[in-house]
């Protein structure tokens, strides 16, 4: 399309900042045992947006817990690598890389600490990465609040949590994130908390942050419509597995996996305004077992039989050099979608 | 540094210089203080010594530890000749009729009413500091505090108007007020009254022979007995040497305001060092567990199981007998044993309450935010996870506080815990047993009714503060029904 496809950020040479394969992320329970990440692998490259998109309950926040070791107890990431800068941090632990790994939560209501002050705690996350105590760190926590557009931040550093709306609370959130001088933000569905036009907002400031910090940004969203505007590849993820991966262009136009096309048929723009918007009926099943199917064949409009017993794997599409896969028996197999 | 010390301290000292009100609250402060500094001195320096003495060495008057012991003994004798406003001297009540006046008493009142003096001296200065916190407080909330509103204003506000708590925390307020002043609003002293009652001596007047006669305080007591209906002394009365009695004397003839005053110190000091502790360690095991939960969390629960599953009463008899002529038995008449006792097998029941809340909290994305960015675990519990579980400590720990003061009260009845010279109120109800059907029946019914009376106030005083921290709570009664719809 107008853009060469995915070659983005990715000049040949450049390392990814962090690069994840097969990751697994198991819950043991009483009554059973959740695969809720079940063999993930994407890689992220200094400076880029990837967004990561599936509908509730699919695994999306649990990636995102389990890249920043938040998996409590009865998780636990089985397998898997998570090379971050060149190091696994599954081996060698998070607590170099605190800060260098930040994450912005979906309810800036429940991220901030009620009892605190906003500068408190931006200071707390300033005294641990940047060793700033006393006055300078009242200082760059007035420079952080104005750099992610708090109007009077002298005067905002010194009000609480609920003194601030669920905007402007976000916006704070994202201050601590900076605090920590970070290389990557993992974006946990940041703006779903917020009404539409403070969505827009909390967007455009996360772009014009990429381009001043230069932060690579793992966008989690269930909103097509969001991660369409701000990835540069996309990676959509289903009950755990990561079913196609593909530049943002690139997976609009020509999606190979009927998943990702149902997803994107929920965008009401891209269905006429007289017809009803398209569903899928169903529910994400919870992975409670290793794969023995395609896990969305159940609701998949175009399964075969064999669908229901063989599970997928990966495979490339497109043409060379495209960073496009899918994990779809059927994918590449039908005839290229729209146009030529 | 010395060239940033100037600069702080004009940042320090800048309010007093242009805030009059803040001045003058300063200068209230310090004045209410400077009446008692004496005694504060005094206080810590006896406290420093004392704690001192408690190890082994100390004994030796060469070692270093034996020095330090002189050293603040010393100052302890220094500090006990700084005026105070409410010491004994100032108010002295301890007189004697000489046929037509009193002599040796405060102004030349008599015994009765110069104490009365001396009690509502000392309640009066108690409560100005109460009037001096809650202005300042108002004042900080009015002036200088950023935030217009903070949670904590709806606790305090919804305490304000709860009748039940605010009844608590006066029965409080005066018991503690109680517990802080012994020595001064005895009528007379543990060591004159009861320790060493042979070395001082009571001068009093002598109606038959119509003459001043002085004799040994232990004498006086045996002819003060309240021994049944023929020998007694009752509350609010003289007896036969002049002296005056509050609430009557005890079957010994020692007086009971006395030994009910110096008790209430027992009493509140095992209490709280008790509940402080298993409070401590509570809420210790109830972070780390809610914290790690997991296997932490199950070995935790083992852990207080166990602990639940033993027989407390039978431990305490048997660690009490055990460890009675021991150094550690010794100390604080064998009060600190009891409190040892009763923290390590209580701080079960307050860590199952708190445990709830502590989990609840450390669900919230606030804590994994701080884990996100490298806070260390015990700063995370300190700073993200306490605050939302001291509220629970206060109800709980002042709940267990009137618990452990009926504990103690049961125990020295039953002749356990505080070894006898020391008063405790539980002992008081045990000398007064046989004479409860008789005319002398102030003398068991009095420090029971003080403790059930004490035991309901901390109770209240949990009570309300559960209610004020729970904003669902209904608060108060009657006036309160238009409020509660609203929430």
């Amino acid at each position: 399309m107008s853009r060469p496809d995915g070659s983005t950020d990715r000049t040949p040479g450049r390392e990814p900042l962090l690069s994840v394969s097969d990751l697994r992320t198991v819950f043991y329970t009483d009554k059973e045992t959740i695969h809720a990440v079940d063999g993930i692998s994407f890689d992220i490259y200094p400076g880029e947006t990837v967004g990561l998109v599936g509908e509730s309950g699919s695994g999306k926040s649990v990636t995102a817990r389990s890249l920043l070791g938040l998996v409590d107890e009865p998780g636990v990431v089985e397998e898997g690598t998570l090379e971050f800068k060149g190091e696994d941090l599954l081996e060698t632990g998070w607590a170099e890389y605190r800060g260098d790994l930040s994450i912005v939560f979906q309810d800036p209501s429940n991220a901030l600490n009620p009892v605190y002050t906003v500068g408190n705690q931006i200071r707390e996350a300033l005294a641990i990465h940047q060793g700033l105590r006393g006055s300078a760190a009242r200082e760059r926590a007035i420079e952080l609040l104005e750099a992610v557009g708090i109007p009077d931040a002298p005067r905002r550093v010194k009000e609480y949590p609920h003194q601030f709306s669920g905007g402007m609370q976000q916006r704070a959130v994202i201050a601590i994130a900076l605090a920590c001088d970070p290389d990557l933000l993992v974006c946990d569905e940041p703006t779903t908390a917020l009404d539409v036009t403070i969505q827009a907002q909390i967007l455009d400031l996360l772009d014009e942050l990429q381009r001043e910090e230069d932060l690579a940004i793992l966008f989690i969203s269930h909103d097509m419509g969001v991660i369409e505007e701000t990835a540069d590849r996309i990676n959509v993820i289903y009950a755990g597995e990561i079913v196609e991966r593909a530049p943002t262009e690139r997976l609009l136009a020509a999606p190979e996996h009927p998943y990702t096309e149902a997803l994107l048929n929920s965008i009401p723009g891209r269905t006429p305004p007289d017809q009803r918007l398209p569903t899928l009926d169903g529910e994400v099943p919870t992975p409670d077992g290793p794969a023995e199917s395609c896990r969305f064949a159940p609701r998949c409009p175009v399964a075969v039989e064999e669908c229901h017993e063989t599970p997928p794997d990966a495979v490339a599409v497109g043409e060379n050099g495209t960073d496009h896969s899918a994990a779809c028996l059927l994918a590449g197999e039908s005839e290229p979608e729209g146009e030529q | 540094m010395a060239t940033t010390t100037p600069a702080d301290n004009r940042r320090l000292l800048a309010p007093l210089q242009d805030d009059p009100k803040l001045a003058a609250w300063v200068a209230v402060g310090l004045f209410l203080f400077a009446l008692q500094a004496g005694a504060v001195a005094h206080f810590l320096t006896g406290l420093v010594a004392d704690l001192l003495g408690i190890f082994p060495t100390a004994e030796a008057s060469n070692s270093v530890l034996g020095r330090l012991v002189g050293l603040f003994e010393v100052a302890q004798r220094r500090a006990a000749e700084l005026p105070t406003l409410l010491s004994r001297d100032v108010v002295p009540n301890a007189g004697h009729w000489n046929g037509d006046r009193w002599v040796g008493t405060f102004m030349g009142f008599s015994p009765a009413v110069s104490w009365g003096i001396r009690v509502t001296l000392v309640y009066a200065y108690a409560f100005t500091w109460v009037v001096w916190a809650v202005l300042g407080y108002r004042y900080y909330r009015e002036q200088y505090r950023v935030a217009d509103w903070t949670p904590r204003d709806d606790i305090v506000d919804r305490f304000r108007s709860h009748g039940w708590g605010l009844f608590g925390a006066t029965i409080v307020f005066l018991f503690v007020v109680m517990v802080v002043f012994a020595p001064t609003l005895g009528p007379t002293t543990v060591e004159q009254n009861m320790e060493s009652s042979y070395d001082y001596e009571t001068t009093y007047w002598n109606s038959e022979t119509e003459e001043v006669e002085t004799i040994l305080t232990g004498e006086a007591n045996l002819n003060s007995k309240s021994t049944g209906d023929q020998s007694r002394v009752m509350p609010m009365s003289y007896d036969d040497f002049g002296r005056f009695h509050p609430f009557g004397t005890l079957p010994n003839g020692r007086d009971l305001f006395t030994f009910i005053v110096a008790g209430s110190r027992i009493s509140l000091v095992i209490g709280l060092l008790s509940v402080g502790l298993s409070a401590a360690l509570a809420v210790t095991l109830a972070m780390t567990s809610a914290y790690y939960k997991g296997r932490v969390d199950l070995g935790t629960v083992l852990l207080s199981d166990a602990v639940m599953a033993m027989p407390q009463l039978l431990l305490l008899i048997m660690l009490i007998t055990v460890l009675s002529d021991s150094w550690v038995g010794e100390i604080y008449s064998g009060g600190f044993v009891l409190a040892l006792i009763f923290a390590f097998t209580g701080w079960t029941y307050m860590w199952r309450s708190i445990r709830g809340p502590a989990l609840q909290i450390s669900e919230r994305t606030w804590i994994d935010a701080a884990q996100s960015f490298g806070q260390r675990p015990w700063t995370i519990m300190r700073k993200h996870m306490l605050p939302y579980i001291t509220g629970y400590i206060l109800v709980y720990g002042s709940m267990t506080l009137g618990g452990a003061i009926i504990a103690i009260a049961g125990l020295s009845y039953l002749g356990l815990g505080v070894a006898p010279p020391t008063p405790e109120w539980g002992r008081a109800i045990q000398l007064g047993q046989e004479y409860v059907n008789t005319g002398s029946w102030h003398i068991s019914l009095i420090p029971g009714l003080l403790i059930t009376l004490v035991v309901t106030g901390f109770n209240a005083l949990g009570d309300g503060i559960r209610d004020a921290i729970d904003p669902q709570s209904d608060t108060g009664t009657g006036g309160a029904a238009g409020r509660g719809g609203g929430a």
